[in-house]
């Protein structure tokens, strides 16, 4: 065997990969098969590079584990000895979800890190599509110096990722359907677990403890939707019921919540009142009392129904802000243990006092200098720039009252000369030139040439402008070449340049042509390519 | 808000107002106005408002007010301006001010500033008492408060710099700001505003509930707990007074002859002493001199033992029995041989006894002095109040749970040492339609009614009346539909199609706790609660002040990081008295309902029949009136002023009638259109939707210039003076 030297943790016979029986190897650091009687693995995956693996339904006749990688790639193994299968790959199954966890920390950071920042951007994931899919550049180099870019970049900007809060209605998502005889089915997602166990943190931990020592998974969730605890508006009775644990913990964080009391004093109803009415005292002839004794059966269960949706929708607010908050939170409580208790109403009021100071902007005098809103006629003018050149020569309004009048004076002597006037076919051709559509007024056309073009056009060749900036940015970032390594990169850089002119300019360049007669932005285009690289 | 009349001269107001549109302030700004001109006539502005919160935005606008003042006249002005509130918001003794509750609070400063106890500290340096009220004592007393606007925290604050106890701070101000209990406590009346009440101006602000407050103030209930209570206190007094006897007799010589000079004597200065005592007790009964019968502290013990006794056998009946207080005075004279006069002053006896004998705690003589103070009150009035017992509850007619009503039926007792006292009342509040009903509930003769409307660049309120659902059900909360299905599965639908186009807050009000735990119990069953969780989260009120706190908050901040959140509440509850939902916070309130008050109590039947006969008020008139300032209180929770907008749904076919929209107040009242008076859901949907869209706009200066917004020049101006004048004839 090729790698006697590693710890091997489990090895299950009869595996079939490809039509080829074989054996299934699961070690310390990778799995690994090979086809019988031969000595080697042909198949051999670090446990590292598998994102997943998946499992065929139970009752398919075909037992199979499916493990696909980072790459998207996937190798499917099918567990083919007769009596042992499902027991086969259920350990196999077993085993890897131990030990997936374990490298998923260490899978590949760069890669992670790669995949993040495609999906945060849309347009560097659009630019890999240009370059990279289409083999134009390697991932390599198109990575080469983004990569690098990332680590100057203050990590602490993408830990903070906004965190994805909990559907509040999570549970009710969990559509329980009847399999015809006298069962439910309920449909649990990698998601909805997520969700209870960050909205529960109780179920986590009866989770932790019993499964798999104690339970299956399978199980724990079976228990689970039959509890009590689920289903809240049953009274709690039954102590064999491992979640009523659960209850009872809840209750208390509820109690000491309630404990607690509120942080804002404007919505205490406890204090709201100065002066509350002692017992005994004012009209209190049409409460019913509250104490437990005297409720009914069903009152109680609508009570509890009252309390699951209090408690339900307070968990599910806290897992949304809990991550980002433990920081902060702990600041504030150091701040305020470290100060005297009694001191601590010296911080509050300017939260209270903002909430009782409603200010009414409208008639606050404005303070900071008048701005003017900026109110544009021609959003085009204002979009495209100053033109350079006349905007630099004022003229004085000395300056027009003496050319007013001096037009004036022209016109007043302005005499006629019939006999040096333009022929009439000359006049025809001028003004038809002149004309919307005619030769001089092509570049009044070019304005419109937005509404011209439909959007996807517009969008490709926005896509085809940021990968030929992509491409010369690697271009250029080759200058000076000065050493061996430069020339020959920049070498393959005009190379790449010009397969990207083959296989992307000029493809569009023609799709353009044929279906719009004016080409002049593919023209514009390729040569303002040929500018920047020459 | 310049057309405000002039009511200050003499006599008393009712306005309405809507709220958020500067109510506070311009009622502070005109009456400081005329303190300032007038400052013979008007000495002194009780604001009497609801809630502490409430208190301490009053004083904030008041501060607002007065540094307007100092920057146009450019000279500092003298005027002191002040909150006030009770112990628990203002201590600022590190032990006691750590309670919890108001009752442990007073308690313990008691227990720590009695008269007998600094007294006791004198000869003993290692007694505790309270250091704040020592110093303020020693050295505050003839420090006057500096002048200036003093907020809760900011009176804390000085009394933390000073070593001063700020509760007793109480001095001379000009405006005085506090919940309105303590004025309808005459004592407590007395102490904050002795010889110039005359020339007060006081104002109630929220006082759409100002009835049921007085009411409240001046009902008992016993129960049989209560009685076994004081019984105990009884057995404890009459030990203390034997051991007292034995050890210290000369004091108890000393307290008798004390009560033969007169309770008036006694009173003097003894602040201390006097706390915010639960029922409005007359005051009369000061200037007199306590009877002999209940003098010694022996007899007295004994007096109560058999009065006591006396109302252990007035409830163990099997049947309800309601009587006047002048029968149950003549009934308890047959039975056990107990006068009118002593029992009159029963209630200040007790305090004498409880002081003479230096009991501490006074909290645990609750039971006590609350039969003490229903003896007071059932010998002192004999009009206006009546005595239910009623065996057991209603829902349960086999356990033997008796109580004794005392009840007030009559407001005006109440205010009516308030109305004699000042030379004017002003009441106001956001919801106080129909006007003239207050003037005959609380018994006295206003010389301004006014009802005033938003003028709104924007309609920024949209009321809908939904009255069928899709499926042209009627909806209604009425007593025969409750429980059917159809309409709760449509008020279901309502919610939830709203919950969908409605951004950030929704408050739902129901009619009453039992019927909101119904609805959602169904809702639950039916899945609709859990297709509203999709696009919103659901907090629910419950009868547990500090669990609702604690929804409120999560609500809140639900709202507040955009998932948005529905609460679910009670109308008459605690939520929709004194919780305001600005802006994001409620975008929408749905009233499912009329919530009319719960007929079937005998209290309240008796109260119907006390309105009609002395007020002439029939009794449906009364009940629609109460439901719908409740209504009108719930959906008005939503918006706070002209920059904030919410839809108001009223979600029951009755409110299209004329009786009931006609009780509405007049601003929300003129946006009900004839077209959205019986709406199907997916109509008011539609009409949502559009409404939300509108408001949605950016709102700036220039759309208000001129409408709701005046600059300087168009106020002068000569036709906006027109059109002010046109808008406040047609008030």
């Amino acid at each position: 065997m090729a790698s006697l030297s590693e710890e091997v943790l489990l090895v299950v016979k009869k595996v079939r990969q490809r039509k080829q029986d074989g054996t299934l190897y699961l070690m310390a650091e990778r799995i690994a098969w090979g086809p019988e009687g031969k000595d080697r693995f042909t198949v051999s995956h670090l446990y590292a590079d598998i994102r997943c693996q998946k499992i065929s339904p139970d009752g398919k006749a075909k037992v199979q584990l499916q493990l696909v990688l980072h790459s998207g790639e996937s190798t499917t193994f099918h567990f083919a000895n007769e009596s042992t299968a499902l027991k086969d790959r259920e350990a196999a199954k077993e085993l890897l979800q131990q030990l997936l966890p374990k490298f998923k920390k260490k899978a590949n950071k760069e890669l992670e890190e790669k995949n993040r920042m495609l999906q945060e951007d849309p347009v560097l994931f659009q630019l890999y599509k240009d370059l990279v899919v289409s083999q134009v550049i390697s991932a390599e180099e198109f990575w080469a110096n983004r990569l690098g870019g990332v680590t100057n970049t203050d990590p602490a900007q993408y830990k903070y990722k906004q965190e994805v809060g909990i559907s509040g209605a999570f549970l009710a998502d969990i559509r329980p359907q009847t399999d015809g005889c006298n069962g439910l089915r309920y449909n649990l997602t990698a998601d909805i677990i997520e969700s209870i166990f960050r909205t529960y943190p109780a179920v986590k931990q009866k989770y932790n403890e019993n499964v798999p020592h104690n339970l299956t998974e399978k199980e724990f969730w079976t228990r689970f939707f039959q509890s009590h605890y689920f289903h809240r508006d049953r009274i709690n009775t039954g102590t064999q019921d491992i979640f009523s644990e659960c209850a009872k913990q809840d209750e208390k964080g509820l109690k000491s919540m309630v404990v607690q009391g509120v942080k804002n004093p404007l919505v205490d109803l406890l204090s709201l009142e100065d002066k509350t009415l002692d017992e005994g005292y004012g009209v209190c002839g049409a409460q019913p009392s509250t104490s437990n004794s005297n409720r009914t059966v069903k009152e109680s269960s609508n009570y509890a129904i009252i309390k699951r949706f209090n408690h339900h929708s307070a968990m599910v607010l806290a897992a949304g802000s809990r991550k980002g908050e433990t920081p902060t939170d702990q600041a504030s409580e150091t701040s305020s243990t470290d100060g005297n208790s009694r001191d601590s109403d010296f911080f509050q009021p300017p939260v209270k006092k903002v909430k009782l100071q409603e200010e009414y902007e409208d008639l606050q005098q404005e303070n900071r200098p008048k701005t003017v809103p900026l109110n544009l006629k021609k959003s085009d003018r204002y979009a495209h720039g100053p033109v350079p050149l006349q905007s630099q020569q004022y003229t004085t309004s000395q300056d027009i009252i003496n050319s007013v009048n001096y037009i004036q004076h022209e016109m007043a002597n302005y005499k006629p000369n019939l006999t040096q006037v333009l022929s009439s076919t000359v006049a025809t051709s001028a003004i038809s030139a002149l004309s919307p559509g005619g030769v001089l007024m092509q570049a009044g056309a070019q304005q419109a040439i937005n509404q011209m073009v439909p959007s996807e056009v517009q969008g490709e060749l926005k896509h085809l402008y940021v990968a030929a900036g992509e491409l010369l940015r690697h271009f250029w970032s080759c200058f000076p070449v000065n050493t061996p390594f430069l020339e020959e990169k920049v070498i393959k850089m005009k190379s790449n340049l010009e397969r990207f002119q083959l296989t992307k300019l000029r493809p569009f360049q023609e799709k353009i042509q044929r279906q719009y007669l004016s080409t002049n932005v593919i023209l514009l285009f390729s040569q303002w390519l040929r500018d920047w690289c020459w | 808000r310049d057309e405000l009349p002039r009511l200050l001269d003499d006599g008393h107001g009712v306005l309405e107002m809507p709220s958020g549109t500067g109510k506070t302030i311009s009622l502070l700004s005109l009456i400081v106005a005329y303190q300032r001109a007038f400052p013979l006539e008007v000495t002194k502005l009780i604001y009497c408002s609801r809630t502490v919160p409430e208190i301490e935005k009053v004083v904030e606008e008041l501060r607002k007010l007065m540094e307007f003042y100092s920057k146009q006249t450019r000279e500092s002005n003298n005027f002191l301006a002040l909150a006030l509130s009770s112990r628990r918001n203002l201590c600022i003794h590190p032990e006691v001010s750590s309670l919890r509750f108001g009752k442990e609070v007073d308690g313990k400063c008691h227990s720590l500033t009695a008269s007998y106890i600094r007294a006791q500290h004198h000869s003993n340096p290692s007694f505790p008492v309270c250091q704040f009220y020592e110093e303020f004592d020693a050295v505050g007393r003839q420090v006057p408060l500096p002048a200036g606007i003093y907020n809760l925290d900011d009176l804390k604050d000085f009394g933390r710099r000073k070593g001063w106890c700020p509760y007793y701070l109480i001095l001379h101000a000009n405006i005085v700001v506090y919940s309105y209990h303590y004025l309808l406590d005459p004592k407590i009346a007395d102490l904050v505003s002795k010889e110039l009440a005359k020339k007060s101006v006081v104002v109630f602000d929220e006082a759409h509930n100002i009835d049921n407050v007085c009411i409240d103030s001046m009902s008992v209930n016993i129960t049989r707990r209560t009685l076994d209570h004081c019984q105990n206190n009884v057995d404890t007094l009459h030990n203390t007074i034997h051991k007292i006897k034995e050890t210290d007799a000369a004091k108890l010589k000393e307290e008798y002859r004390r009560l033969v000079e007169g309770l008036k004597e006694a009173n003097v200065a003894r602040e201390t002493d006097v706390y915010l005592s639960n029922p409005v007790l007359p005051d009369e009964i000061l200037q007199e001199a306590v009877p002999g019968t209940i003098r010694t502290a022996e007899h007295f013990v004994g007096f109560l033992r058999r009065f006591l006794e006396y109302l252990k056998s007035r409830l163990r009946v099997q049947h309800v029995i309601q009587e006047s207080a002048p029968q149950f005075l003549k009934d308890i004279y047959d039975k056990v041989c107990i006068d009118r006069k002593p029992l009159r002053f029963c209630a200040e006896r007790l305090q004498s006894l409880l002081r003479t004998l230096e009991i501490t705690d006074i909290a645990d003589f609750s039971a006590a002095t609350l039969i003490s103070n229903f003896a007071t009150l059932v010998s002192t009035y004999s009009q206006g109040f009546t005595i239910i017992i009623e065996p057991f509850e209603d829902r349960t007619p086999t356990i033997a749970n008796p109580v004794l009503h005392f009840s007030c039926m009559d407001p005006s007792i109440a205010i009516k040492p308030v109305f004699q006292r000042f030379q004017s009342v002003i009441i106001t509040s956001g919801t106080l339609s129909p006007l003239d009903i207050y003037p005959r509930i609380l018994d006295f003769h206003p010389v301004t009614m006014a009802s005033f409307t938003m003028t709104l660049a924007r309609t920024c309120l949209c009321p809908l009346i939904v009255g069928r659902g899709n499926d042209q059900v009627a909806l209604s909360s009425k007593f025969e539909t409750r429980e059917d299905f159809a309409v709760i599965r449509n008020y279901g639908n309502l919610l939830m199609e709203m919950s969908a186009i409605v951004p950030d807050g929704i408050v739902a009000f129901f009619t009453s706790y039992v019927y909101m735990e119904n609805i959602v119990a169904s809702w639950y069953e039916q899945g609709i609660l859990e297709n509203i969780q999709r696009n919103k989260l659901i907090f629910i009120e419950t009868q547990d002040a500090a669990e609702t706190s604690m929804a409120l908050e999560k609500y809140q901040e639900a709202c507040e990081n955009g998932r948005g959140a529905i609460l679910l509440s009670v109308a008459r509850g605690k939520v929709s008295e004194g919780i305001d939902f600005v802006h994001h916070f409620g975008r929408a309130v749905i009233m499912f309902g009329v919530p009319y008050v719960y007929t079937q109590s005998r209290i309240l039947k008796a109260r119907l029949e006390y309105l009609r006969d002395q007020f002439q008020i029939r009794e449906n008139d009364f009940l629609t009136f109460d439901a719908m300032r409740h209504a009108a209180q719930c959906v008005g929770r939503a918006i706070r002023g002209k920059t904030d907008y919410g839809l108001m749904i009223f979600a029951d076919k009755r409110y299209a009638r004329a009786d009931k929209r006609g009780k509405l107040p007049r601003w929300i009242q003129e946006h009900i259109t004839d077209g959205s008076l019986n709406l199907t859901v997916d109509e008011a949907v539609q009409l949502s939707k559009h409404f939300l869209r509108q408001m949605a706009q950016p709102f700036r200066q220039e759309d208000q210039l001129g409408l709701s917004l005046l600059t300087l020049e168009q106020l002068e101006s000569e036709e906006m003076l027109q059109k002010i004048a046109q808008v406040a004839h047609q008030t």
